[in-house]
């Protein structure tokens, strides 16, 4: 595996993903389980797991984590590289004439439909993340745990992981 | 002011956790309330470009007042500010796990980390369906889209083309129409 091709795969996950950090996901794991296999499903999730758990971009994050196992500090640069690399062209064009575009209707039926699809997206990440996460009892009383906490009352994620991580370490 | 603006988004970058919507009401203060580099309506206006354009929104949005700010060199330094902290954080914290990944603690605590992590991707789906005009007319693309990428793994990149396409041949069709009408 080259590191160009490391950079081609997360730039077309940039170029793709509509919606940020989770609808991101969605594309990072099709392209690094699925299509390349650098990682097992449930590798990609310890990788998503820590991404959320550190400073800055989810996406950044995992670009960076998933570089650094395939190919060092060098794969951590060419992969984060590559999935703001799209973000650079495209959102410096946007930003000069965004105020233009965003009355054209043909502007506003894209994201019309995009909206939705990123959502859609977001669910299919969060059902291929329960299929390997939710496997006894155990994962199922976390997840509905967690679910009622970060719904209900937006419990930071930090530390709704934090302490997920302590109650996995006495009972897990 | 491009060093300035380095440290400030640097800072953002090195002290969120949970990605863009963590990180955008710390920017908006920053850039609005401290700085004053934009209006309300300005970062607002980014705001929506940032979410509309593909990649990262933190990366979009640093983009967006970059720009605003110094032009391509601002785009540069903030950016750089954004992914940094990133950058160093994760290396150390990749090059450590390689090492504890397959202790039998580790792994507990991973036992209870994936359901959090699968309700933390799945509540935003509820939040956004509320606030992202979800109706019944078009509730059929998120589950159709969830379905087929989540359970038959379909690439989304086709769905992305597929939506695209079709809404830019819904928006001629309409066209077409109202210039008959006139």
């Amino acid at each position: 595996m080259t590191y160009l091709w490391m950079m081609l795969t997360f730039a077309k996950i940039g170029l793709f993903s509509f919606g940020g950090g989770y609808a991101i996901l969605a594309m990072i794991q099709h392209e690094v389980v699925i299509n390349n296999q650098w990682l097992t499903s449930s590798e990609f999730f310890d990788v998503v797991a820590i991404s959320q758990m550190t400073p800055g971009p989810i996406a950044i994050n995992a670009a960076t984590f998933i570089g650094y196992q395939k190919g060092g500090i060098l794969g951590s640069l060419v992969c984060t590289l590559g999935v703001i690399l799209p973000s650079l062209l495209i959102m410096t064009m946007i930003t000069i004439s965004y105020l233009k575009l965003r009355h054209k209707p043909w502007f506003q039926s894209v994201f019309y439909y995009l909206r939705p699809l990123s959502i859609g997206l977001i669910a299919a990440a969060a059902i291929i993340a329960g299929r390997d996460a939710i496997v006894d009892w155990f994962s199922i009383i976390v997840f509905a745990v967690c679910f009622a906490l970060a719904w209900r009352f937006r419990l930071n994620p930090f530390l709704m992981l934090l302490v997920a991580g302590v109650i996995g370490f006495i009972w897990g | 002011m491009l060093f300035s603006m380095f440290l400030s988004f640097l800072k953002i970058g090195a002290f969120t956790i949970g990605g863009a919507y963590a990180m955008i009401p710390l920017i908006r203060k920053e850039v609005i309330d401290h700085k004053q580099w934009l209006s309300e309506g300005e970062f607002l206006d980014g705001l929506a470009a940032a979410q509309s354009c593909p990649g990262p929104i933190a990366v979009n949005i640093s983009i967006y007042i970059g720009y605003r700010v110094a032009k391509k060199r601002g785009v540069a330094v903030a950016v750089l500010g954004t992914t940094l902290p990133s950058l160093f954080v994760i290396m150390i914290v990749a090059s450590l796990f390689g090492k504890i990944a397959n202790l039998e603690a580790v792994r507990r605590v991973f036992h209870a980390l994936k359901p959090a992590v699968t309700a933390m991707i799945a509540v935003p789906v509820i939040q956004l369906s509320r606030s992202g005009g979800i109706s019944i007319f078009n509730v059929w693309i998120p589950i159709g889209a969830a379905i087929l990428v989540g359970i038959w793994q379909v690439n989304p990149i086709y769905l992305i083309l597929i939506t695209i396409a079709g809404a830019l041949i819904e928006s001629r069709i309409k066209l077409k129409k109202l210039t008959k009408q006139d």
